[in-house]
């Protein structure tokens, strides 16, 4: 599961890294909905026992995360929730901060500043810095910081696209229009049009992450300041401060990466295995000042590797790995904490509504043929047999776990339950004879409502292929569940493992086209999202992402709601509509398991984030 | 001999160059976009096309492939994007761990292996054959990640004598400063090498006691001990010589299973998740470096094989 998302979601929007937020503009904040509670994997203890001042805590990094890129303002390449989460947070924080716990929402408590006003045309926004934080040198962070961070975002960009993860041309910064220090605590952003709000703080300003401009306007080691804002200064300083990111062994010794205004310092860095070792930043002026002294961040080659440690006592925080949920018991037993949740995000089987072999395309065009494979796949089955109970049941791309302020309600029930009868009398009633255990084919050939639709000729076969990644194992389990209840209606399931590399590269609609008759539907796992789950390149046509080439205008139009209307439930509405349209059959959300020792406490909040990929190791603390 | 070597070493040019072209033309067709690989899934197009032109995988295929020898003319493995590192800091960092591990329990199934094959062929059908016998198929079959895992079930968990990860550390010394920890890999890499290497010498030991020479040597009185000494060991050692020649690519391979297991970020974890993330400048220097070792490690056998046997000759 874990490595499932790593690979699939790790593609994937560090844009939550981006926050989200709030309709800060205007008078409706959104938030999650109060009677939604976080269903989670184990316990989240509440805080007990006394703080102790000082100590070290070991915690673990996943697998292959391989923290390697320190300056803020990360290449595509290199930009992992691993990195930004676990790694540069600790030492430079976003201008705003999510999630707020497990839940995917700005935590304004955490921020740099108050969530954004916006102006009465719609197009500029007000950011106040709260005027708390300070960096290392005791100089306080500033709107030219804010500035300067956006600069050298456009340098970046503009030198090669890839070289920021979460960027994408004609959106953050190029729509910004102007940038404007109104006082040291105050920013304005023009943007060259009104966009909904919510997208433009959550997707747009919550990329921004203050760097210190009083300290970084340099060119050279050892040189003066210049003039970040002549974009062929602000070109140098990005260049250079790439050539320092590259120096892995001098992470720790570069005085560059302690002008910080997080919690921690680095102070040790493994440039083999991405062990980092943080030290409580002395200066942090923020919330939530640091107990202990140290965090030990240990690499592992594995999660056999990881979860030895774990049993050994050696590791005071890990992650649990699917495979080892049996062994929670003993781990509980042994004196660990145990919580788990969904990260924010879906897993997908996506169908190919280019393929035209044996007439899928327009099979699969036909949604009562996605309601009726919907009906067979058995979540509730899934989670308990393949995940071990520890996942949740989703149904669209907006989970009801963890609770999110963007769920629709379609969320919350399965509209399409597990039902092999469900999906025998849809196709039966659309003029399929039915054959289970054989092979159903289409009967009433036309378009009426009880025939099988337009472009299906009589005696067509309903049969097709899906490719599945072939890691984690859980995804052709999956697949073969599916292909199992299939069989008892009659369709003919053709499951292909392939790498995960192999699928997203060769087995896409806007990506190789050449190869639309290869493939019906696939499945690598899905995606992690930001804080603004549009799924705005995923179904809208011609999305950069949108594999298997779906277009519905009625989509299109809610995609475009979300983006560019001023409906603040654009989004809710968004997911609502593609859950119950299926451009493909969502699947469970494996928890992300996380253990910690009962020596350790502190607000429930700063656990619970790890099921999202954050630490907020500041609100950690040892017991005395 | 002079000419021999200049002979091998012309020849492992030609292998190496074509290994070089093979790699890069099967990485070719494996991954025509890696920049999607590297970017991730939802990477905007324009990403990936900036990252594909960036580092030249939009060039013609052979264009590509005469830049990367060009590269390597000047000393040159590349750079790793997704690492954040150059090739050659990448390997330095993991090749003296992974030589090591490899390296020891090489050299101490060697140690091991030959007088035990010995002593099995000599006493052949003996209950300590037997046993022995058994012993090693038990080990041979037994996967060596399974061997790991009862290792550290036993000495960590139950014995609590040693921790079950390998020091983190960049560099050699830096790992074996707590030598007790890095004592379970060694012992499963070699238990392993020792179950096949001793299969080897017994069969090589009883086809050397069934030679005249050895019958002579019997019937001339000499003690079993200089007969073994003198006439057999040395005679049934030469395959063992071919068979440890070959096993020095294994120092570079290095071993995935022990590695993913114990927490050692050696380089048969680099090479897998190198694959992975189609990390292609490792993949290829990798694959380079290994088909050296393989010419060399060949190489190496046969001169020894003339030291240890003068009926052989170079030519």
């Amino acid at each position: 599961m874990t490595s499932q998302r790593s690979n699939a979601r790790r593609a994937i929007l560090l844009a939550a890294a981006s926050l989200l937020v709030l309709a800060a503009c205007g008078t409706t904040k959104k938030t999650a909905d109060q009677n939604l509670k976080a269903v989670g994997y184990g316990n989240l203890p509440s805080q007990s026992g006394t703080p102790q001042a000082g100590g070290t805590i070991t915690f673990s990094q996943s697998p292959g995360a391989d923290p390697n890129w320190i300056f803020p303002i990360t290449p595509a390449a290199n930009s992992s929730v691993y990195v930004a989460y676990q790694f540069q947070n600790l030492m430079w924080r976003p201008l705003y901060w999510a999630p707020k716990g497990s839940s995917p929402q700005i935590d304004d408590a955490l921020s740099l500043a108050a969530e954004p006003s916006k102006s009465a045309d719609g197009k500029t926004f007000t950011i106040k810095l709260n005027g708390q934080y300070k960096w290392s040198d005791g100089q306080p962070v500033t709107s030219a910081d804010i500035l300067f961070f956006i600069d050298i975002y456009r340098a970046a960009v503009k030198e090669n696209p890839s070289n920021v993860g979460n960027y994408t041309p004609g959106q953050f910064p190029d729509n910004v229009t102007s940038a404007v220090a109104v006082d040291q605590n105050t920013v304005t952003l023009t943007f060259d049009k009104v966009y909904n709000p919510e997208w433009v703080f959550l997707s747009e300003i919550g990329q921004i992450v203050p760097i210190p401009s009083h300290a970084w306007a340099i060119t050279k080691t050892g040189g003066s300041q210049v003039d970040y804002t002549d974009p062929a200064n602000a070109k140098a300083i990005y260049d250079y401060f790439v050539t320092q990111s590259k120096d892995l062994k001098s992470y720790a010794s570069n005085p560059l990466w302690q002008m910080v205004d997080g919690p921690f310092k680095i102070s040790s860095y493994n440039a083999n295995t991405g062990a980092a070792n943080f030290t409580a930043n002395a200066a942090y002026a923020g919330p939530n000042k640091p107990h202990i002294a140290e965090l030990d961040e240990l690499a592992y080659t594995s999660t056999t590797a990881e979860f030895n440690d774990l049993r050994s006592g050696k590791l005071d925080v890990g992650f649990v790995d699917p495979s080892d949920i049996p062994q929670v018991p003993a781990l509980q037993k042994q004196g660990f904490n145990v919580y788990g949740l969904p990260d924010f995000g879906f897993n997908y089987i996506a169908f190919n509504f280019k393929d035209t072999t044996g007439h899928w395309s327009d099979i699969v065009k036909q949604l009562y043929v996605r309601q009726a494979i919907a009906h067979l796949q058995d979540e509730a089955g899934v989670i308990s047999g393949l995940y071990k109970g520890a996942a949740f049941e989703a149904y669209g791309p907006v989970p009801a776990q963890p609770v999110s302020p963007f769920a629709p309600a379609n969320a919350k029930q399965n509209p399409y339950p597990f039902s092999i009868d469900a999906a025998k009398q849809l196709l039966t009633s659309h003029g399929w004879t039915v054959n289970p255990g054989g092979t159903t084919t289409c009967t009433s050939a036309g378009s009426g409502p009880s025939q099988c639709g337009d472009g299906i000729p009589a005696g067509t076969p309903l049969t097709f292929n899906i490719v599945y990644s072939n890691s984690p194992a859980v995804i052709g389990q999956q697949v073969n569940a599916i292909q199992s209840a299939a069989k008892q209606v009659g369709i003919t399931i053709n499951t292909v493992p392939k790498t995960f590399n192999f699928i997203v590269e060769n087995y896409g609609v806007p990506e190789a086209p050449a190869n639309n008759n290869q493939w019906a539907a696939e499945d690598f796992g899905g995606f992690s999202e930001g804080l603004y789950p549009s799924t705005n390149d995923l179904f809208n046509t011609g999305g950069s992402f949108n594999q298997g080439g779906y277009s519905d205008p009625t989509m299109d139009q809610l995609i475009s709601n979300s983006i560019n209307g001023t409906d603040p439930q654009a989004v809710q509405k968004e997911a609502a509509y593609v859950t119950q349209q299926l451009p493909g059959i969502f699947q469970p959300n494996p928890d992300l398991i996380w253990a910690w020792k009962n020596t350790i406490s502190g607000p429930p909040d700063g656990f619970a984030n790890m099921t999202q990929y954050v630490i907020t190791p500041e609100m950690w603390f040892l017991k005395q | 001999m002079t000419r021999y070597i200049i002979r091998r070493s012309l020849t492992a040019i030609i292998v190496l160059l074509g290994i070089s072209f093979v790699t890069f033309l099967l990485l070719h067709f494996i991954a025509p976009s890696p920049g999607r690989a590297a970017l991730g899934v939802r990477a905007t197009p324009a990403a990936v096309h900036a990252y594909n032109q960036q580092h030249g995988f939009l060039k013609p295929f052979l264009v590509q492939f005469v830049d990367y020898l060009n590269q390597l003319l000047h000393g040159n493995l590349g750079f790793s994007f997704v690492l954040n590192q150059s090739v050659t800091a990448i390997l330095g960092e993991r090749a003296p761990l992974s030589a090591f591990l490899s390296g020891t329990s090489v050299v101490l199934a060697i140690l091991v292996a030959i007088p035990l094959g010995i002593f099995q062929a000599v006493k052949r059908n003996s209950v300590g054959d037997n046993v022995l016998t058994a012993v090693s198929f038990t080990l041979y079959s037994t996967p060596v990640f399974l061997f790991g895992v009862l290792l550290i079930q036993i000495f960590v968990f139950n014995l609590n004598l040693v921790d079950a990860n390998v020091p983190q550390s960049q560099t050699l010394l830096g790992a074996l400063a707590d030598f007790k920890d890095i004592i379970l890999p060694i012992v499963a890499l070699t238990a392993t090498n020792v179950a096949s290497y001793s299969r080897y010498q017994r069969s090589s030991a009883l086809d050397v006691l069934a030679q005249d020479y050895i019958k002579v040597a019997r019937s001339k009185g000499l003690s079993t001990r200089l007969v073994l000494m003198r006439h057999l060991v040395r005679n049934a050692a030469l395959p063992m010589v071919t068979l440890v020649g070959l096993s020095i690519p294994a120092l570079l391979a290095g071993n995935l299973l022990i590695e993913a297991l114990f927490n050692i970020n050696g380089l048969g974890l680099l090479f897998v998740n190198s694959l992975q993330r189609q990390d292609f400048q490792v993949l290829l220097a990798y694959t380079l470096i290994g088909a050296a070792l393989t010419v060399l490690g060949n190489f190496i056998a046969d001169i020894a094989l003339t030291v240890a046997d003068p009926r052989i000759r170079l030519v």
